[in-house]
């Protein structure tokens, strides 16, 4: 159980506290509504290059980072399709400055054209290192334009091609920024040693001057239902075939949701999963073999991806997958196995909660769907997945018609 | 308008309280056990290890694949078995062969605690190695060498060990593929009984101990034994190779990877806490001196770390990077440069400062509940120290002075004799 209190300033930054006085530190984590679903279509990279732009000093504060280190902290920050999040830990006596840090750059951020070349060419470094650079590094950016044709969870939170961030604009960087980039549009959360009152206090004092936004209101594409298999066959200079496999499945606030991650959990976790048993160690067709479902607030995706052996034929290791799906779709499943994957879950979950830094950004990620409180439901909300449920959703989500395949095959005539 | 002042820190001074509320003690068989009573959930992290690492290994690849075969089939329990009853008790395990020790990690509820025991002692004690399990493994770590092989940080990463541990050495011998078929059950089970002693196993349970606990760990762990065996071990020396530089080409790459390093001291010497300082101001932290050049002012690189670790037998100073094929001549020039500078010029107050307060925060960190405890603790008794090791790091780092920085600079960092692997 997690205690915690809830605030919102009248610029309409939402505050969320939780004290933890068995730890010396502070987490803070600041978290803004907004991802690469929010790109232009053409301009695809821009949330996570702006993330970038973020640490490279205000007019206050030339080098972001250097206070922070003075303070004892450490920062980082992460974005995806639907968020950016930021989050610093450090010591509590310390922990004005975070507040410092964070409202300064909120009110005022220092983007100049200096910075901006700079960080589209570290972007595209990191674009190369992590998906062009690395065996099998572009299948999920060869898979979501196969699933997705309108809605832009297309693209990936990199961006279609480094080409894109090479056409961001300082007047792109700035626009994005105005319109997501405000109070009202963010979630604060401090965790660990430190009073309800007092986090209230400071983030009145530092946040509350600041200006609310204008009101911009979320219009995205809907994904068209799928009506028909879709399938994409690729070679690369890899030593093994793999094989990726998306559906469709609802959002993150749907009723369906929980039972999605327990059934890609009985396919795939741990090393006593379904797919693990009979493709892994019974059949020996595949290396490593996964699932899992990618957890979007917007209707997301139930993914599987395995890597297979030298010598098996692909389509042969395909079928192997096709039919332990099948078999969870025709046959119940025993209330052992249904048990052993809640058992998971909940351990997983007592477990994320010995982080002060996990319990902030849970607890952020959960007010942004709706319902804080959900945090200590969260257990509960798995328990209750029945067979029905399972039996139900497999059979409306995992179909063929509803599928889009990638074969990642090694091409033939590898060099060395 | 605001009146607010946001031109100055609120700063204010913050010391790293290391008092471990540990316990120590000797279960009936011999093996040592440390007990950390810390955090706030019922969760517990229990680590067993073994001196059973690659060093002790006489053929690439043994050492891991003993410890990877250990859940595949105990004398109670198939493969299966096992792994569905971990799972059924949510109990997460990490099996871990490194450099110098093996053995396993876990992380469970705590009311699971005896059940989790009685499956260590299982696959610790009474694993089987059963062919088909064993050659399965193979085949797929086969797999998963050749995917490895495609990635330019591997292809560095690993000719940068075997250069400079030189390729006779454990921590420098690389397996190729011919290795994957020259290993057989008989061998595992011959370095398992040698070398995952019950007598010799170190225990170290941290988070909310049950009342329980001692009593347990004597009944599943603390009565197993085993025979005594006098092992007479050679030891290979480490011998670096006398070719310093090397690159190795990967078609199609687009990015260069970078290893730039030696073989240095490790946690047992006295200048380590100093030479930590060092290398964290060099390249250990985002607002490093590596970090700064090549990435927030010329964009070469995603990320460039600089780093010291400590095995057994050596230290290792090693800075990595990937930059841009065009770019990677230039990112290592300006590596050295800095190195260079590190050696001539003493270290401005303000930076000394940020260096100072950054890693005090970091041990304030490192000691932050029962899993970050437990990390702590393990990286200081498996070099023979206690906690005072901690506390002359924090010594070091809040009084360390720029020509105390020098002198490490011109004692352990060189650019004439480093080693330089690319690959791309």
């Amino acid at each position: 159980m997690i205690d915690f209190r809830t605030y919102k300033l009248e610029n309409g930054l939402r505050l969320i506290v939780h004290e933890d006085r068995s730890t010396p530190l502070i987490a803070m984590n600041l978290l803004y509504d907004a991802g690469s679903r929010d790109e232009d279509p053409s301009k695809t990279g821009m949330a996570h290059l702006l993330e970038h732009l973020m640490f490279c000093g205000t007019e206050n504060i030339p080098e972001y980072d250097l206070p922070l280190q003075l303070a004892g902290g450490e920062n980082n920050a992460f974005t995806n399709n639907d968020i950016t999040n930021y989050y610093i830990t450090l010591p509590a006596a310390n922990v004005e400055t975070a507040f410092w840090l964070e409202s300064d750059r909120m009110q005022a951020p220092g983007f100049s054209d200096s910075k901006l070349e700079v960080q589209k060419s570290v972007v595209i470094e990191e674009f190369r290192q992590r998906y062009l650079n690395q065996p099998y590094g572009d299948a999920m950016l060869l898979l979501r334009p196969l699933a997705y044709k309108s809605h832009p969870y297309r693209w990936p939170t990199i961006g279609v091609e480094p080409e894109h961030i090479l056409g961001i604009t300082l007047e792109d960087v700035r626009h994005f920024f105005d319109r997501h980039y405000n109070p009202g549009k963010a979630i604060l959360t401090l965790t660990g040693n430190i009073t309800p009152d007092r986090a209230y206090e400071l983030s009145q004092k530092w946040f509350g001057p600041i200006q609310a936004g204008k009101d911009h209101v979320r219009k995205l594409p809907a994904e068209p239902e799928q009506t028909g298999e879709r399938r994409l066959n690729i070679e690369r200079n890899v030593p093994a075939d793999a094989l990726y496999k998306a559906w469709h499945m609802g959002p993150r606030s749907g009723s369906d949701f929980h039972t999605m991650d327990v059934i890609t959990d009985l396919l795939a976790g741990g090393e006593s999963g379904r797919l693990y048993n009979r493709v892994v160690r019974d059949l020996n067709l595949f290396s490593e073999i996964n699932a899992y479902i990618t957890s979007d607030i917007d209707p997301g995706l139930v993914v599987v991806t395995g890597k297979i052996m030298k010598g098996v034929d692909i389509d042969k290791a395909e079928q192997a997958v096709d039919q332990v799906i099948q078999e969870l779709i025709d046959s119940g499943i025993p209330d052992n196995e249904l048990e052993k994957v809640k058992n998971r879950y909940e351990s997983s979950s007592v477990l994320s909660n010995t982080s002060i830094l996990n319990k902030a950004m849970n607890l952020s990620v959960f007010e942004l769907l709706g319902s804080v409180s959900s945090i200590n439901t969260e257990v509960e909300a798995y328990r209750a997945v029945s067979k029905l449920m399972i039996s139900e959703a497999a059979n409306m989500y995992l179909k063929p018609a509803n599928c889009s395949t990638l074969w990642y095959l090694a091409s033939k005539n590898q060099g060395k | 308008m605001s009146m607010l002042s946001r031109k100055q820190p609120p700063l204010h001074p913050f010391d790293a309280q290391i008092d471990i509320p540990l316990r120590s003690m000797t279960l009936g068989n011999g093996a040592k056990l440390f007990m950390i009573e810390a955090g706030t959930e019922d969760v517990l992290r229990l680590e067993c290890v073994f001196r059973a690492g690659i060093i002790k290994e006489e053929r690439p690849l043994l050492s891991s694949s003993v410890n990877m075969m250990l859940t595949e089939g105990s004398i109670r329990f198939s493969a299966e078995e096992l792994n569905e009853m971990l799972d059924y008790y949510g109990i997460f395990i990490n099996l871990q062969a490194e450099r110098d020790s093996a053995g396993l990690t876990a992380f469970f509820l705590s009311r699971y605690f005896e059940k989790a025991l009685e499956l260590f002692s299982e696959i610790l004690f009474r694993p089987v190695f059963p062919v088909k399990e064993f050659d399965k493994l193979m085949k797929k770590r086969l797999n998963w060498y050749r995917i490895n092989r495609e990635k330019v940080q591997n292809l560095a990463g690993n000719r940068f060990f075997e250069s400079v541990f030189g390729p006779d050495h454990p921590y420098g011998r690389q397996p190729l593929e011919p290795d994957f078929d020259n290993l057989n059950p008989e061998m595992l089970r011959v370095f398992h009984a040698r070398y995952y002693r019950p007598d010799e196993m170190a225990i170290i349970i941290s988070g909310r101990i049950p009342e329980s606990a001692v009593y347990l760990l004597e009944k599943h762990l603390g009565c197993q034994s085993s025979e005594k065996n006098h092992i007479t071990e050679t030891e290979a020396g480490i011998k670096g190779s006398l070719s310093k530089i090397d690159h190795i080409r990967k078609k199609g790459a687009v990015q260069t990877a970078v290893r730039i390093g030696t073989a240095t001291i490790n946690k047992r010497h006295a200048d380590y806490p100093g030479l930590k300082f060092l290398n964290v101001l060099l390249g250990g932290y985002f607002g490093s001196r590596l970090m700064k050049n090549l990435r927030e002012e010329k964009g070469y690189t995603y990320g460039i770390h600089s780093m010291v670790s400590s095995f057994d037998k050596s230290g290792l100073w090693m800075i990595s990077t990937e930059a841009g094929r065009e770019n990677s001549s230039k990112a290592v020039a300006e590596i050295k440069k800095e190195i260079n500078i590190l050696m001539k010029e003493l270290v401005p107050a303000g930076e000394m400062a940020v260096v100072n307060n950054y890693m005090a925060g970091e041990l304030v960190r490192s000691f932050d509940g029962p899993i970050a405890i437990a990390e702590s603790f393990r990286s200081a008794w498996e070099f023979g120290l206690d906690l005072s090791y901690f506390s002359r790091m924090m010594h070091t780092i809040r009084t360390i002075s720029p020509e105390e920085v020098l002198r490490l600079a011109n004692t352990y960092f060189t650019t004439e004799d480093l080693y330089e692997i690319t690959a791309g």
